[in-house]
């Protein structure tokens, strides 16, 4: 039987283009091929964002190998994915059948091109032969980080006029709609996005990977991934990047002048990440890591989950949701002062461990005490309401909070 | 009556709750086709209800598997999952495996918590059609629920005054919690499903009587609900029990009270291995019972009941008395005082059946005891034996209902499942019977919906 409530779905118009629902491989080794992307497309994911077409004949595309590297934290495998691939290093010819295939077998799924070229006739080039392919929309890869070109990539993302020439010359070579791919490697997203738009860009797809070093190898005294002795610095995605992710979201959503779709991505997993995105002003999503962590199948629970999601809160479709948590951020100088919180344990819950002790005493306010049955308690008058303690309780529910209705404490 | 040990009032522990549940979530491997989702004999998925709770899709999991069966709250509690899906589970392979059933059952009761329904009935078209079903046990719950959900109008006719059949009066409340019952049954009844209690269909003509009633089709699973008594010398002498009525006086909540008085102080010899014979031997412990034997031919790594029960069995002090039988009990007046018993051995190594058992002499051995609990198997009662008859289905040896693979008996609209058919299967569980009732809702409903005049052909 179908979830209640037969009226609501998951569809989503995005730059002009109808979306069975918002989820899309973005453009990376989980869509390198006709297979893979055959395989989403089955396994319920409504569009992908094809791995960026190159032009062999301007660069020949070798991986390195290793290619990536994992941060494992506290007993959790894969938090972040470090990686050295890439662009395609298949053909042109190769791809191009592979995406027109696609598109005749997958008329309603939404097929991206993704293209980097290195010359404004390269970027025409590609767009032409895209739309040609019958791609749905063209995505623009200023970004990548570990171009072995000097020159490419997110070295464009970072070069505003660049960027407004390429987008530029690309809308020279098609009429489709064409999403500019961010990096992160920079410190205002905004005017890089506002370069894009000027060449022509009709969304904007964000983020790219974040430029890392996951680890250093303390024996051989390499970082890794460890390439024949060297390593590089490169690009890290997956859960770990997500908070910086919804930041640049949030920035390119607010600004005033810039106004485009985007296309969100940056270690989503489950539909509540996605959720965030969406809240925070992204208008579909993209997903590698987790999928080459936990496989194409997550797609079932981010859709089922977010669907029960809209269901339960009255969201009458996936654009009601965009943006709906914007108007809450605010810049730092205008935060409400007013109130004060401070910590509530339940020594009910508590079970003694004393965490919350330890990070009051020696990196807090010195709030906390335990009692003679090892139980937490916090001295309201020196609780300044920072919630470390809430953070570092492993018990869910012992400790939470309520505003003060004392003045405001200023140690 | 509530039942007290030394420590803390005996309750079935509901132990899991979400931060739990999401803990032991993320250490499942999420194996790529996962091997405890081919461990289930009612069709459960673990790995996608995990995996679902695990990637926070709450609602998911509790639909995955409250729709596959909609006794999934009472499996989560009673179904031996160290030898199905645990079994199985890659974890081991590491340190040690999920505990899928806690899991479960935290789903199952999360569902109230969140006040969230798995199905939604206003979707499901009616066809008009009547399917009568005997029996309210696992059996005939999942197949009334799956009808229910095909648009089939279903009614039980439950012989007792409560509906659950085993699950009400064969399991001890200790085991499954009378809320999780309660709450299952309720699933059952929220489809639509009738249940008529005190409404026995015995006698030779009742499938026939039925069927001129207007009910399109018949299930008749109506379980092993006879169960057996020893053979020997003072079988007969008061303080003779079978397993089923000692657990339904100990179940009943209006009878406990008098089962804890025949047991109080005394010693009680259960006989028998399996499951239920440790649910009967804990149960009279925790009445008062002194001292229980548990006597079974099968030594202790042979006992069919499960590592789990057996554990249970020897917190409680149960004692075993493996590789033994019972010669006579003995009796005072008309009541029973003891038993002489003697241990036995296997004539050949690794056939565990009585009659590879034959007698060690010089190890013979008198008890005392005052109530024995026979625990040696049931068979499907007189009545229904009768009314399978009076059918036309042709029955086994056993006087089990035969059935092709849709659960067809060899009558004209009638189906059979559960227990009472033969199977052939070794691990009759709740989950296997679930299976039953499901699969041949399913084989009714493409049997009522096949041919034009009400799939008579």
């Amino acid at each position: 039987m179908a979830i209640k409530n037969k009226k609501i779905d998951l569809s989503v118009k995005f730059c002009g283009v109808n979306f069975e629902n918002p989820f899309m491989l973005s453009s990376s080794p989980v869509s390198d091929c006709y297979e893979m992307c055959k395989n989403a497309f089955n396994a319920g994911w409504g569009g992908v964002v094809y791995k960026t077409l190159n032009l062999e004949k301007k660069f020949k595309v070798i991986m390195p190998s290793p290619r990536l590297n994992a941060l494992h934290y506290d007993g959790k495998r894969v938090i972040g994915l470090q990686n050295v691939e890439q662009i395609t290093d298949r053909n042109i010819k190769d791809n191009i059948k592979d995406i027109k295939r696609l598109k005749k077998e997958f008329p309603n799924k939404v097929l991206v091109s993704s293209i980097m070229g290195y010359s404004d006739e390269d970027w025409t080039e590609l767009a032409a032969l895209s739309e040609e392919a019958g791609a749905d929309m063209i995505e623009l890869n200023f970004s990548c980080p570990q171009m072995a070109r000097e020159g490419a990539g997110h070295k464009v993302g970072q070069s505003y006029e660049l960027m407004t020439e390429f987008t530029r010359a690309t809308k020279k070579g098609t009429k489709l709609p064409v999403l500019a791919k961010m990096t992160p490697n920079i410190t205002d997203m905004v005017p890089a996005a506002m370069a894009a738009k000027a060449g022509g860009a009709d969304g904007i797809s964000a983020i790219n990977t974040v430029k890392a070093i996951t680890a250093v190898d303390v024996n051989l005294l390499t970082p890794l991934p460890n390439i024949s002795g060297n390593s590089s610095i490169s690009g890290y995605s997956g859960a770990a990047v997500k908070p910086i992710a919804l930041r640049f979201m949030a920035e390119l959503a607010r600004d005033k002048k810039l106004k485009l779709p985007i296309s969100g991505m940056g270690g989503i997993t489950t539909w509540i990440d996605a959720v965030e995105f969406i809240l925070l002003g992204a208008g579909t999503l993209q997903v590698t890591t987790s999928i080459m962590r936990y496989g194409q199948r997550i797609v079932e629970d981010l859709k089922e989950g977010m669907l029960d999601y809209m269901i339960e809160k009255g969201f009458k479709s996936v654009s009601d949701m965009i943006g709906k948590a914007l108007p809450t951020v605010v810049d730092p100088s205008v935060l409400p002062h007013k109130k004060q919180a401070f910590s509530v344990i339940d020594k009910d819950k508590c079970v003694g461990c004393g965490q919350c002790y330890i990070s009051c005493m020696d990196g807090a306010h010195q709030a906390i005490s335990l009692d003679k049955n090892r139980k937490a308690e916090v001295d309201e008058k020196k609780c300044v309401g920072c919630l470390m303690c809430y953070h570092v309780c492993p018990v869910d529910g012992a400790i939470t909070y309520k505003y003060d209705k004392f003045n405001f404490k200023t140690h | 009556m509530e039942l007290k040990t030394k420590k803390k009032q005996v309750k079935p522990q509901r132990t899991f709750n979400l931060q739990h549940a999401l803990t032991e979530a993320e250490r499942c491997l999420l194996c790529h086709d996962a091997p405890c989702s081919k461990g289930c004999p009612a069709g459960t998925d673990p790995g996608k209800f995990i995996r679902q709770l695990r990637f926070r899709n709450v609602k998911g999991a509790i639909r995955t598997i409250r729709k596959n069966n909609i006794l999934g709250g009472i499996c989560a509690e009673v179904c031996p999952t160290c030898k199905l899906c645990v079994e199985r589970c890659s974890r081991t392979g590491i340190d040690r495996p999920i505990m899928i059933n806690q899991i479960q059952s935290f789903l199952m009761n999360h569902q109230y918590d969140i006040k969230f329904s798995a199905f939604d009935k206003d979707s499901v078209a009616k066809t008009k059609k009547k399917v009568a079903v005997i029996g309210s046990g696992p059996s005939g719950l999942a197949c009334a629920a799956e009808l229910a959900l095909l648009g089939h109008e279903a009614v039980i006719f439950e012989k007792n005054e409560k509906p659950g059949g085993v699950l009400t009066y064969g399991i001890p409340y200790i085991r499954l919690s009378p809320e999780t019952l309660a709450n299952d049954i309720k699933e059952v009844v929220s489809l639509g499903v009738k249940i008529k209690c005190g409404a026995k269909a015995a006698g030779k003509n009742a499938v026939g009587d039925l069927l001129k009633k207007g009910y399109d089709a018949v299930f008749v699973a109506c379980g092993l609900s006879q169960s057996n008594i020893l053979k020997i010398d003072g079988s007969q002498l008061a303080g003779n029990y079978t397993w089923s009525d000692f657990l339904e006086m100990s179940n009943d909540p209006k009878l406990r009270a008098k089962a804890a008085k025949m047991v109080s102080g005394q010693s009680v010899a259960v006989i028998g291995g399996g499951s239920v014979a440790i649910d009967a031997a804990v149960s009279a412990k925790k009445l008062g019972a002194a001292k229980v034997y548990v006597i079974s031919l099968e030594a202790l790594d042979e006992l069919p009941a499960d590592s789990e029960e057996i554990e249970l069995a020897h917190k409680n002090n149960i004692i075993f008395k493996p590789q033994c039988r019972i010669v006579k009990i003995k009796g005072d007046g008309k009541k029973v005082a003891g038993l002489d018993g003697t241990e036995t051995e296997w004539i050949k190594k690794g056939l565990p059946v009585p009659s590879n058992a034959r007698d060690v002499k010089g190890c013979e051995f008198s008890l005392k005891a005052g109530v024995i609990v026979h625990a040696i198997g049931s068979r499907v009662d007189s009545d229904a034996v009768e009314m399978l008859k009076g059918a036309g289905v042709k029955i086994s040896e056993d006087n089990k209902a035969k059935v092709d693979a849709s659960y067809r008996t060899s009558a004209a609209k009638v189906f059979a499942g559960g227990d009472m058919i033969a199977s052939g299967r070794k691990l009759n569980t709740v989950a296997a019977a679930v299976y039953d009732g499901k699969t041949a809702a399913m084989a009714i409903h493409n049997f009522l919906t096949s041919t034009k005049k009400g799939g008579i052909k």
